[in-house]
């Protein structure tokens, strides 16, 4: 159990006595009150912890760390459980992330992910016209002579993605190029986005990446 | 100062505690990152290990003891030569040259507590053992008391208390005295007459408790106050550790105000850092005159920045510091001594490193200020109580001024294993560039090659 857990659970003892307080006295259900709390911690720690590296409302300024604004919540979750079972294995993941995640709770990790999937997300950044144009063409529809399939046809039209595929609008591009980079070398092992990543030459990948963080 | 300050760390035992890796905190110790910064103002106590708990029957906390306890060792081996021998002063009777190459096995040994304690309270504290005192003792020590808030724009704030042994040491920023460049430095060279007191010249000698704040991670304010704490001083009458009498020497009369405000700027993987620290020493000479009368009183305000880039593959930072001192000096003017005294040092380095293991640093380093032949003395009094006509650590000239440049390439085979080749070059020193002892030493001579290997775990 981790600091930011432990937070929680010291919560939890008062938040009960407080629950059941609103339900006799307003008629409140006492599930919903400690869930508020609860949501209201999870807050709290996801602008104050994660925040120094996500940004307080997971909009990143440094492109190393993810931006996690209005990503899916079921992909946050399944990305911290990895990370606490140590299965996903990219360089910044082992070194930050491995530790951060360690002791959370699944409580708090839906509070987290609820968080971020309810928070607005930036513009998108400019890029030059014609690498993004090149980006485009392979997000919507691959590169077929390369065996690349379309990225859209998972991550959604608009890169805008679903709980099983994540969002990738408004990505930052060094972070897609990354993990684009980590799936190549099998660091991060998703056997289908291996297979994409293989098929890739570099200036395809920063093109798609651009394309992606020009997106709003 | 810049030979014999005591050197800064990084700690494993807080990678143990966060599960999180050096980088995370560090661009190369002890250097921080904004991470690292964050994690120093809530007061080392992030962590994500098993906890050893306890709560009473009205479920308040009463204990919260991680299971593996935030110990650490470092060591730093080292070898120093000169570029001129020293004069050998040890038998009067018979004077020589030193044996020049000084090997340092250990250069000093140290045991660090760096964690959490309780919850909102945590540590850096450190025990050292150094090979040119023979001794343990305690070194930089930082104890805080920290708790954060959201406050309603989503923005946080962080406050705590430090109580610390030395000015700077609980600064987040590396551009300040205790945690700034030389990180490591020889303890076998030739050390300058003249340096600030807020410039690590107090260290280890004091005790002091400040208040900050640190909002939306980029406004720093903090105002403290210290006081002498003297190790190994006794009290001639009582034998016991206190009060200070006048066997004690720079005795600070009362408290002296710190103060620090800085703001850091973020944008995309760089940072900027602009702020100015400062402080106000009363200090009663001692070493024989009882801790009364007049005082001796050294007003310093800082300025200071820092610029880092922190990315993947390439680190570059730029830091700098300008501390300047006015000296009032009502209990040791005469005799050589003037009134007032205006001392000024700066300091301006740029670090690259490539993946974090291949780097070097390039530093210039300045101190200039008022000619007094009292304080910057033309002869040395050696410890037997003989003056010597030897010059070396004297100015012929009575200035204080020095310059010079260091330059440093470092070699990390892992992230807690560093190897540095270091070498300062001094233009001026002491007042001279040439024979600037009277004794025909030259800035130059003491030009120092220093080898370390530093490594923690």
């Amino acid at each position: 159990m981790s600091s930011i857990d432990r937070r929680m659970t010291r919560l939890a003892p008062a938040l009960a006595a407080i629950g059941a307080l609103t339900l006799t006295l307003a008629g409140a259900p006492a599930g919903a009150q400690e869930q508020a709390a609860v949501t209201q911690q999870a807050e709290d720690t996801a602008i104050g912890v994660c925040g120094t590296c996500h940004g307080p409302e997971g909009n990143s300024i440094n492109p190393m760390f993810p931006r996690l604004a209005g990503q899916h919540a079921g992909y946050l979750v399944r990305q911290l459980k990895s990370f606490k079972e140590q299965t996903r294995g990219d360089p910044y993941a082992i070194a930050y992330m491995w530790g951060m995640a360690s002791g959370l709770s699944d409580d708090t990790i839906d509070a987290l992910a609820q968080y971020y999937a309810a928070q607005k997300t930036g513009p998108g950044r400019s890029h030059d016209p014609a690498t993004i144009a090149r980006g485009r063409d392979i997000f919507e529809h691959g590169i077929p002579a390369q065996g690349v399939p379309a990225c859209a046809a998972c991550h959604g039209p608009d890169a805008l993605g679903s709980d099983a595929y994540p969002r990738l609008a408004g990505q930052h591009a060094e972070y897609i190029l990354k993990q684009l980079g980590s799936f190549q070398s099998n660091m991060r092992k998703i056997a289908v986005m291996h297979g994409v990543a293989q098929n890739l030459r570099t200036p395809e990948m920063q093109a798609v990446a651009d394309y992606l963080e020009s997106l709003p | 100062m810049l030979g014999g300050t005591a050197p800064a760390w990084a700690v494993p035992s807080f990678a143990r505690q966060t599960g999180m890796a050096c980088a995370a905190c560090h661009t190369v110790f002890p250097e921080l990152t904004h991470f690292g910064r964050v994690f120093k103002a809530n007061g080392y106590v992030l962590d994500n290990l098993q906890q050893v708990q306890a709560v009473s029957s009205t479920r308040q906390e009463m204990l919260e003891l991680a299971k593996t306890p935030a110990l650490s060792i470092m060591a730093q081996v080292s070898y120093t030569q000169l570029k001129t021998r020293l004069p050998d002063v040890s038998n009067p009777d018979a004077p020589g040259l030193t044996q020049n190459g000084t090997a340092g096995f250990p250069q000093q040994l140290s045991l660090f507590y760096a964690g959490k304690i309780a919850p909102h309270f945590g540590a850096f504290a450190q025990l050292t053992y150094a090979n040119d005192s023979g001794t343990i003792a305690i070194d930089n020590t930082d104890l805080r008391f920290a708790n954060m808030i959201i406050l309603p724009r989503k923005q946080s704030l962080i406050y705590g208390i430090s109580l610390n042994n030395n000015p700077s040491v609980q600064d987040l920023w590396n551009s300040t005295p205790a945690f700034g460049f030389p990180y490591a430095a020889s303890n076998a060279n030739v050390s300058p007459l003249a340096s600030t007191e807020i410039d690590g010249t107090l260290a280890q000698d004091v005790g002091g408790l400040s208040a900050y704040a640190f909002w939306n991670e980029s406004l720093y304010l903090e105002a403290g106050v210290y006081r002498s704490a003297k190790q190994g001083q006794t009290n001639v009458l009582t034998g016991a550790a206190g009060p200070l009498d006048g066997s004690a020497s720079n005795v600070i009369e009362g408290g002296a105000p710190y103060w620090r405000a800085a703001y850091e700027y973020d944008w995309g993987a760089n940072n900027l850092e602009a702020g100015i620290y400062g402080a106000e020493f009363k200090l009663q000479p001692g070493g024989g005159t009882p801790l009364q009368g007049p005082d001796n009183r050294f007003n310093d305000v800082a300025e200071d920045f820092q610029y880092q880039y922190v990315g993947e593959e390439h680190i570059f930072s730029v830091e700098g510091t300008r501390i300047h001192e006015k000296m009032t000096l009502d209990a040791s003017v005469g005799g050589g001594t003037n009134a007032t005294d205006d001392l000024t040092t700066d300091r301006l380095w740029a670090t690259y490193y490539y993946r974090r293991q291949l780097g070097g640093t390039v530093g210039w380093f300045s101190t200039t200020g008022s000619t007094d032949t009292g304080l910057y003395p033309a002869t040395v009094t050696l410890p037997s109580g003989s003056v010597c006509a030897c010059g070396v650590v004297t100015s012929a000239n009575g200035s204080p001024d020095t310059r010079g440049l260091i330059g440093e390439v470092n070699y990390l085979p892992w992230l807690n294993v560093k190897l540095s080749l270091q070498y300062t070059h001094y233009t001026k020193f002491n007042g001279g560039s040439t024979n600037y002892d009277g004794f025909g030493r030259n800035a130059s001579d003491n030009d120092t090659l220093y080898l370390v290997l530093w490594f923690a775990y």
